[in-house]
């Protein structure tokens, strides 16, 4: 397996689940108890309520496009065979939303409103990256 | 109305700053060092008389204000540093303000420099960029996702989106703040631009293009304030400073958007600002058809789209038509970025525009002095503002 040369992301204490979840291909936000609501960015309280009861809840992974970029301009290396990529912003079913690429889905092709679901890209041994394809 | 006792009891007294350039190859403390002095020998003060500091622009893209201090020979009895963006420009001004109108110190030196050494503008020399919350535009490195002008062009998307504004409407912002800079001897893009010079520059990060971006450069700027009493007793005109309000932030808010945008976790909806959101105009009891000229944060030109809205110059959607037909432009209805901006005249993280208007206000600005102006504002899209004037 070729070195994976782009940027892993920061696991931390706050959010060690949904990367556990996504290792196991499964997508998982956190749900208060109190108020029923899903929430991101991943905290240690729900935003709206401050309850501390929540559970980290498995999601449909059915989403849609919300806004999206599309970058001419290389940042990282390891983006370079891939140029120009997207990045999107997608709502979750479930409400939340949150940033990822696309796949299977020309740059032009995109727009607001389309309907995706997540698919799981197991990108080292460590990491998995959820993504999202049209659905 | 809430009462404000702070209007007109404070006021910039001196500017100072260095050439602006692509690449200086200073160090970014000489720099600070000559702006400095600059600002001191505009209102005839000394170093002597400094007795604050505070700065928006520390580690790891310059010096922070204690090093800064002990280097430069200074003895504060107070200083203060936001991390490092330009965002806090304005908080810097308001901060400095309630030091000397409270009297923890008599004249605050606010500084930045940006001088050789590392910048924040994505990819993996963004430290901030890399953190877990990144750097505050919405980051995600894992996924590609990097740089400030990322998160403008994803508010972008759902502006034109939205609003039905189109990137042809949008070349108006930087042929204008370029059309300034061409007037400014400090700008260092001078050169005017057109509509299809704008269509035709390449993306950087779609739906944003080359001309939708700031620049990126070396400087040093330094602007001194006071209480109004000890500024009546110095070398020029004070500028007072007439109303403000807060930096914003929350679940409602994206750094580069108006509320209501639907980024990140933001409801959707149209933002018309109600009056206890406008702060600034309450505080002072002035309203934007006062402003003689504007000045924004504009890091990318869709900024200034968002704080015309968000300071009710203009309804909800608006804006792309408002810019349009020269109103922005000197001679039009509300000039913006007299100076050229931070796309055109240099970035130094809005101070370039607050030292524009403390002259612009004093009436030095010779070829694009914007004629008998007697209040300025100072409105950005993260929801800070300040008035100032004559
Ligand atoms: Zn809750």
């Amino acid at each position: 397996m070729p070195e994976y040369r782009k940027p892993l992301p920061v696991i931390s204490a706050l959010n060690r689940p949904f990367w556990e979840g996504a290792k196991k291909h499964e997508l998982r936000f956190q749900r208060c108890n109190r108020c029923s609501k899903f929430w991101y960015p991943h905290g240690p309280v729900c935003p709206y309520c401050w309850s501390r009861e929540y559970e980290w809840a498995k999601v449909s992974g059915r989403a849609k496009v919300t806004s999206w970029v599309v970058f001419h301009q290389r940042y990282f290396e390891g983006f370079k065979d891939e140029m120009p990529y997207s990045v999107a912003q997608v709502e979750l079913a479930e409400g939340p939303r949150f940033l990822a690429n696309l796949v299977g889905v020309k740059n032009e092709d995109i727009y607001i409103g389309m309907p995706v679901e997540v698919v799981f890209d197991d990108v080292t041994p460590e990491v998995t990256l959820p993504k999202f394809r049209p659905a | 109305m809430a009462s404000f006792d702070i209007k007109d009891k404070v006021a910039i007294v001196g500017v100072g700053h260095t050439k602006f350039g692509r690449s200086i190859d200073r160090h970014a403390l000489d720099l600070i060092a000559e702006a400095m002095q600059n600002a001191l020998d505009d209102c005839g003060l000394r170093k002597e008389d400094l007795d604050g500091l505070c700065s928006n622009f520390g580690w790891p893209a310059s010096y922070d204000v204690d090093a800064m201090a002990e280097t430069l020979g200074l003895n504060l009895n107070w200083y203060g540093q936001t991390w490092t963006h330009g965002r806090f420009c304005a908080s810097v001004i308001q901060w400095a303000s309630f030091v000397v109108h409270f009297g923890l110190a008599n004249y605050v030196a606010c500084v930045i420099g940006q001088g050789a050494g590392p910048r924040m503008v994505g990819g993996a020399g963004d430290i901030e960029g890399r953190r877990e919350t990144g750097g505050g535009h919405g980051e995600s490195p894992h996924y590609g996702m990097t740089s400030p002008g990322a998160g403008a062009a994803l508010a972008a998307r759902r502006y034109f989106h939205r609003y039905g504004a189109t990137p042809e409407q949008l070349a108006a912002v930087p042929i204008a703040f370029r059309k300034h800079a061409s007037l400014n001897p400090n700008a260092i893009m001078r050169a005017p631009i057109t509509r299809e010079d704008y269509l035709n520059s390449r993306f950087v990060c779609e739906p944003l293009r080359l001309y939708d971006y700031c620049l990126v450069n070396d400087g040093g700027t330094c602007v001194i304030v006071t209480s109004a009493d000890r500024a009546k007793h110095l070398k020029k005109p004070p500028v007072y400073i007439a109303g403000m309000q807060g930096i914003r932030t929350g679940r409602q808010e994206f750094i580069f958007g108006l509320p209501g945008l639907g980024v990140m976790q933001q409801e959707e909806f149209a933002y018309a600002p109600k009056p206890e959101q406008l702060k600034i105009y309450q505080t002072s009891g002035l309203g934007p058809k006062d402003i003689g000229a504007l000045y924004t944060y504009d890091a990318f030109s869709f900024l200034a789209w968002v704080a015309l809205e968000r300071f009710a110059f203009c309804g909800p959607g608006e804006a792309p038509s408002f810019t349009q037909g020269g109103q922005i432009e000197l001679g039009g209805e509300l000039p913006m970025n007299t100076n050229g901006g931070l796309m055109s005249e240099a970035h130094m993280s809005g101070w370039n525009h607050q030292i524009e208007i403390v002259r612009q206000l004093r009436g030095e600005c010779g070829e694009r002095q914007v004629k008998g102006l007697e209040v300025a504002m100072w409105a950005n899209a993260y929801g800070d503002a300040l008035i100032y004037r004559r």
